[in-house]
């Protein structure tokens, strides 16, 4: 693995380094455009065959395949479609997008052009975290420029396509980071998810078919245009393919984003990029793909980062942005801490999300606080049973599954807590 | 929509494909519980108490969100759905207070029903529930959030009845209620339905609570006497007390639907007016004194048969009430047009602003059976005066006996000077109503008539449905009802010759006179009513 990453060249982050990598000028200078113009000389369906072929799989955490997703979009339809970006970065872990929003905005736009180009809408909308003021100002202000240069509005780039671009600053929930919560909230209601079926693609954003898709999904877009999907496919492991962004965190010495193949081993990106652990002690954890992932041990590090080899070991790869936890880290407060997130953000709509992730972290706490039973261990695993599946959107599944995963794994830990009547490590090194 | 074949709990069902898994389920007999759903208002899903299991589906579906479709077999008695059930119900009830005992939805709560069904039996939640205040959300709610479980159907009935987003969801999380917007109140005439479908006892009706439990409540089958639209209500009255204490809706897809206003919902305190009539009175000395029926009733007949002697029935005006019952109206025509040959016969309208909600409308005439009394003739013939003309020829002599069969302030008749000139003039004017009015006040005669909850008979609403209403009560002081006292009067002034025991006949009589009617009875109205005749001419008696 580790002569098959050091080989490896980064195209979505190739530039960030550069000074105003976020203009126009840098964008265009190093090619920028020019899948959009290449893009724009084939059929919409040819595109979506491109990306199909490609095998890019949403970086938002659920990898459902993109080309499917935009194929699943009615071609015959008087209804206008939609094209929304997810830029709704919330997770705890995740921090991927942000970069690629605030160093490199136009990327992320020329792909959204492409995808709406391939999907046939002629508005995008970017919803934007709502704490990403900065990030949004930068966007913005790409948007202005790529609107001047011809890129955004009427008969782009000399086509009979065209396409306004707006970008919509959110107001502060994870919910709206669901595709179905997004559109909600887009349409100037609370973020509550919607049932499905039926699926955005056909009644999404004013009732009208809609794609939405995470930002580093679309910044992939222009360099398989550019590339080819075979260039695609070829990086990375078989069905999970293409470069990616891992962003690092916690005891790490490098914390950060790092962009390698897919299915780079988690070993690696912990030792070879993020420099190991500080004070070179041992790893007791890590959370592969953000907060809602289910924790793996320490000894479970030799691992493939990808979607289908975690989702194998019982865990997921999510936004693929692992927190690295060392031996100073109590595991019964990282799971409170991790239930007090999804407590706080569940949306209140259905009972079993809104009920029990507030139930889920009282258990959690009581623990963690030296009141705990043995029999709070069981209803903690039965109270995450009965959320799981149960729900209107995922979210009652992310909250269950990580909960669920710390009490198994640190089982022997939570019962120390119980039998000693304190936390063993005092807090540990999680506040 | 076509119908498909599909099976529940194993049972074949053929349904038109689309429905949803709780109405479908119902068609094979099987009960699939929800609090969230309601069939008169959007689907939201957000209970998740309706999970059923679909074969061959690794996940639990929302029946209420979730259409038929050819050959699916749905399950709703696997382990997995007893356990989701359970979950749901375990859930719900963590913060909830427990207060069935003090809680006015006691008996008639379908979180209440559910726990008796579903269990859990005893809750695994140790910690300090939250708390919310009780609190004042308009002129008919109580709001106590402690109870509530975010169903959203106050939500939406404001929203999609009403068209208005007078309440809505705040929050989020755990920390999620239902209130109303900066403060304000719920001000729509529809927000008394809420207390109807609140599945708990988080909105309760003000002008209900505390006042009994369900259970001690007979509930009839009625319709409200508050607007021509006829709504279908519940009267749900204390036998023992002899009192309504409330005005629930019932359910009747070709006039109300699930609905009622607030008007009708709070329609029955005139039934229990401190000033209602309770005795025939007459004029002496003093002013208007107790008498009795068999003293008032032959006297007004012989008054009134010696204008008809000196003066023609011409000199004779009678004028009804919209809101007599279609068996009253035909008595009317029958003693008196009929009978004595009287012209002046007529209806004062009450005609009141329209209100139109969403997918509501209060009518803009408050008599509930205007339609019913034009119907039977109650209305002037060719050479008969209409209400106005009737009182200004009373003012100005020609006319010697008015009859009024529900009084009211002076200016439903007329001009108010006009009116009180008429009234004075008159040699008699016998007033059958409920309550003391302007007009009863100058009256020779004063019959206690009944309410709507005091007689059987029927209504006939402004699109020509004929509709039921019921005794309910039982009489209160030396009143009667109407189509008694009609029939006292016809007997005592020889025009009844064999009169009828129960309006039931009286009704079969008018289905034989009357075109309209014709073909109908009470076994045929049964609960939700029947249509006239189509295209028959509104005044129909030959």
């Amino acid at each position: 693995m580790a002569t098959a990453t050091a080989t490896f060249e980064p195209v979505l982050t190739k530039t960030i380094h550069l000074p105003s990598s976020h203009t126009l000028a840098v964008y265009k200078k190093h090619g920028g455009y020019q899948a959009l113009a290449t893009a724009l000389k084939k059929t919409p369906d040819e595109i979506i065959d491109l990306v199909k072929r490609s095998g890019l799989r949403g970086r938002g955490g659920a990898g459902f395949p993109t080309g499917t997703k935009w194929g699943f979009v009615p071609k015959s339809t008087d209804r206008p479609k939609y094209m929304c970006v997810n830029a709704d970065e919330s997770e705890p872990g995740a921090f991927k997008d942000r970069l690629l929003c605030q160093k490199d905005p136009h990327q992320l736009l020329e792909g959204t052009l492409i995808g709406s180009y391939a999907i046939g809408a002629s508005r995008a909308y970017i919803y934007i975290r709502g704490e990403f003021a900065h990030e949004a100002r930068i966007l913005e202000a790409a948007i202005e420029e790529a609107r001047k240069a011809g890129y955004i509005g009427s008969n782009i780039l000399g086509s009979k396509w065209s396409c306004e671009v707006t970008m919509y600053l959110g107001a502060g929930a994870y919910i709206c980071g669901e595709e179905t919560g997004l559109i909600e909230s887009l349409e100037g209601k609370r973020g509550w998810p919607r049932l499905k079926p039926p699926f955005p693609a056909v009644v999404g954003l004013f009732g009208c078919p809609t794609v939405v898709n995470n930002v580093e999904t679309l910044a992939c877009v222009p360099h398989i245009v550019n590339r080819g999907w075979e260039w695609f496919a070829g990086i990375g492991p078989e069905r999970n393919t293409g470069p990616k962004l891992y962003g690092l965190s916690g005891h790490v010495k490098n914390p950060g984003v790092y962009e390698l193949p897919m299915g780079v081993s988690l070993r690696e990106l912990i030792y070879e990029y993020g420099g190991g652990v500080p004070g070179d002690r041992a790893v007791k954890g890590v959370i592969p793909g953000g907060a809602s992932c289910p924790v793996i041990r320490g000894d479970e590090i030799d691992i493939q980062m990808d979607f289908d080899t975690l989702t194998r070991a019982g865990s997921l790869f999510g936004t693929g942005t692992p927190i690295v936890m060392d031996d100073t880290t109590c595991m019964v407060r990282a799971a409170w801490i991790t239930a007090r997130f999804f407590a706080h953000e569940s949306c209140g709509q259905c009972t079993p999300c809104r009920e029990g992730c507030g139930w889920l972290q009282r258990l959690l706490w009581k623990i963690e606080e030296g009141r705990g039973e043995e029999k709070d261990l069981d209803t903690i695993l039965s109270v995450t049973d009965q959320i799981e599946g149960n729900t209107i959107c995922a979210l009652g599944d992310a909250a269950a599954w990580p909960a669920r995963g710390f009490a198994r794994k640190y089982r022997d830990e939570f019962l120390q807590h119980i039998r000693e009547k304190r936390c063993p490590l005092d807090g540990g090194s999680l506040h | 929509m076509p119908a498909v074949k599909a099976f529940v709990d194993g049972r074949e069902i053929s349904v038109e494909k689309g429905t949803n898994l709780i109405e479908a389920a119902k068609l094979a007999g099987v009960f699939v519980p929800h609090f969230c759903y309601h069939p008169g208002l959007p689907v939201v899903g957000v209970c998740r108490i309706c999970l059923c299991e679909l074969e061959g589906r690794p996940k639990l579906v929302a029946g209420c969100a979730t259409g038929v479709e050819e050959g699916m077999k749905i399950v709703t008695r696997s382990k997995k759905v007893a356990d989701a059930r359970k979950a749901v119900m375990e859930f719900l009830l963590i913060h909830h207070p427990l207060d069935c005992p003090m809680c006015d939805k006691g008996g008639e709560c379908t979180l209440q029903d559910y726990t008796m069904l579903l269990g859990p039996s005893r809750s695994r939640f140790r910690f300090e529930k939250l708390t919310w205040p009780e609190e004042d959300v308009g002129g008919k709610l109580v709001l106590n959030k402690n109870r509530c479980i975010l169903c959203m159907r106050c939500v939406n009935l404001c929203k999609d009845v009403a068209g208005l987003d007078e309440i809505a969801v705040l929050n989020r999380g755990e920390q999620t209620f239902i209130g109303t917007v900066d403060g304000r109140m719920i001000e729509n005439e529809l927000a008394g339905n809420i207390a109807d479908i609140c599945p708990v006892g988080a909105l309760t009706s003000k002008d209900f609570r505390f006042k009994a439990r369900p259970w001690e409540l007979t509930n009839v089958s009625s319709v409200c006497p508050h607007c021509s639209k006829g709504c279908n209500i519940t009267v749900g009255y204390h036998p023992r007390r002899n009192e309504i204490l409330r005005h629930t809706a019932r359910e009747n897809m070709d006039v109300n639907q699930w609905w009622i206003c607030d008007r009708g919902r709070g329609g029955f305190h005139h039934v229990h007016d401190p000033r209602r009539l309770t005795a025939p009175l007459r004029r002496g000395e003093g002013g208007l004194g107790p008498t009795t029926w068999n003293e008032a009733l032959p006297a007004i007949a012989r008054t009134l048969r010696d204008v008809i002697t000196r003066h023609g029935a011409r000199a004779v005006g009678v004028l009804s009430s919209g809101t007599l019952t279609n068996e009253e109206h035909y008595l009317t025509r029958a003693i008196f047009t009929d009978g004595l040959g009287v012209t002046h016969v007529d209806v004062p309208p009450r005609p009141q602003p329209e209100v139109v909600y969403r997918k509501f409308t209060i009518e803009g005439d408050r008599d509930p059976n205007a339609r019913g009394a034009r119907l039977c003739g109650i209305a002037p013939t060719a050479s008969g005066l209409g209400v106005r003309d009737m009182v200004r020829a009373a003012a100005e002599g020609s006319i010697k006996a008015l009859i009024f069969l529900r009084g009211g302030p002076l200016d439903l008749f007329g001009e108010p000077a006009i009116v009180e000139r008429a009234l004075g003039n008159v040699e008699l004017l016998l007033v059958v109503d409920l309550l003391p009015s302007a007009v009863s006040e100058r009256a020779h005669w004063v019959l206690p008539g009944v309410s709507f909850a005091e007689k059987d008979g029927t209504f006939t609403n402004s699109q020509g449905r004929v509709q039921r209403i019921r005794k309910v009560l039982t009489l209160n002081g030396d009143t009667r009802e109407d189509w008694r006292i009609l029939q006292g009067l016809g007997r005592a002034l020889g025009v009844t010759t064999t009169p009828d025991p129960d309006p039931e006949r009286i009704f079969s009589r008018l289905a034989q006179a009357v075109p309209a009617f014709s073909g109908l009875s009470y076994a045929t109205l049964g609960e939700l009513g029947a249509p006239i005749a189509a295209a028959t001419a509104d005044v129909a008696v030959g």
